[in-house]
């Protein structure tokens, strides 16, 4: 689980509990200006998400740390991928959070909402 | 590719298109999708401006032209509105800059309208109205020429 919040021109992404263990990254704080958008996403758990390092990916358990994909890298937060967002980012060290959050409705409008 | 975004938005409420909708009928991958949109509204945002270009902006050169009410009808009960429709009832509520692309949309038609009959911008913008509802209830012929006669008796 992420706990997704707006701290003035900041997205801060708290990764809580147990998964701090298996994604190494208990918090991110990106700029609002390298934000490119949300999206609702339960899809993307199902495609091929590339290699991980470093993390942790048991199928149909948890995904959660740092995948290399086509030459992006991605971060992976997600348990239950009904509630999957992604997060689109530029100029960063990860090209996308994918995370799982308790409201991705309300999570993706108040990303959308704090870009416009 | 765009185009195909037209299609699926024009056809389906914004909520009822996923993203594995859009990789399957787009035909690119979806992380292109998201390093070239930034995300599904991004990507509706553009199509939703195509739309107005592709579609909308020929109407309203085929308005320019219209002699009478009637014509007025019929080339907007029989234009391809339907993302323009869609994105009016189920967007435009939910995000501001969805809004502000349909009403300006709706603004240039009242316009286009008002200048080719040469009426008041009020009486436009109610045949707009009437004409989009028409379109909305699939343009049952008779209804349109009714209000024709009306707006204009026959001399």
């Amino acid at each position: 689980m992420a706990l997704v919040r707006i701290d003035g021109d900041n997205l801060v992404v708290v990764n809580e509990g147990l998964d701090k263990l298996w994604s190494f990254k208990g918090s991110l704080t990106i700029p609002l200006a390298n934000v490119r958008g949300a999206t609702a996403d339960p899809g993307i758990a199902a495609d091929p998400k590339g290699i991980r390092a470093p993390g942790a990916h048991v199928p149909g358990l948890i995904t959660a740390g740092t995948f290399h994909q086509e030459g992006e890298k991605v971060f992976w937060n997600v348990k239950n991928a009904s509630k999957a967002v992604v997060v689109e980012l530029a100029d960063e060290e990860y090209a996308r959070l994918v995370l799982q959050v308790d409201d991705p409705r309300a999570t993706v409008a108040l990303i959308e909402n704090a870009l416009a | 590719m765009v185009r195909a975004a037209v299609g699926l938005f024009g056809g389906r409420a914004y909520d009822g298109v996923s993203v594995d909708d859009l990789v399957s009928h787009l035909g690119l991958h979806r992380n292109s999708l998201y390093k070239t949109f930034g995300s599904k509204r991004g990507l509706y945002l553009i199509a939703l401006r195509r739309h107005l270009a592709d579609d909308v902006r020929p109407l309203l050169d085929a308005l320019a032209d219209a002699p009478d009410a009637a014509a007025v009808l019929r080339l907007i009960t029989s234009a391809d509105l339907g993302l323009l429709l869609l994105a009016t009832v189920d967007r435009a509520s939910a995000d501001e800059e969805v809004a502000s692309e349909v009403e300006a949309a709706l603004a240039a038609v009242d316009r286009a309208i008002a200048d080719a009959l040469g009426v008041p911008a009020d009486l436009a913008a109610a045949l707009t109205a009437a004409a989009l509802g028409l379109l909305l209830r699939g343009a049952p012929d008779g209804a349109a020429t009714a209000l024709s006669r009306q707006l204009i008796p026959p001399t």
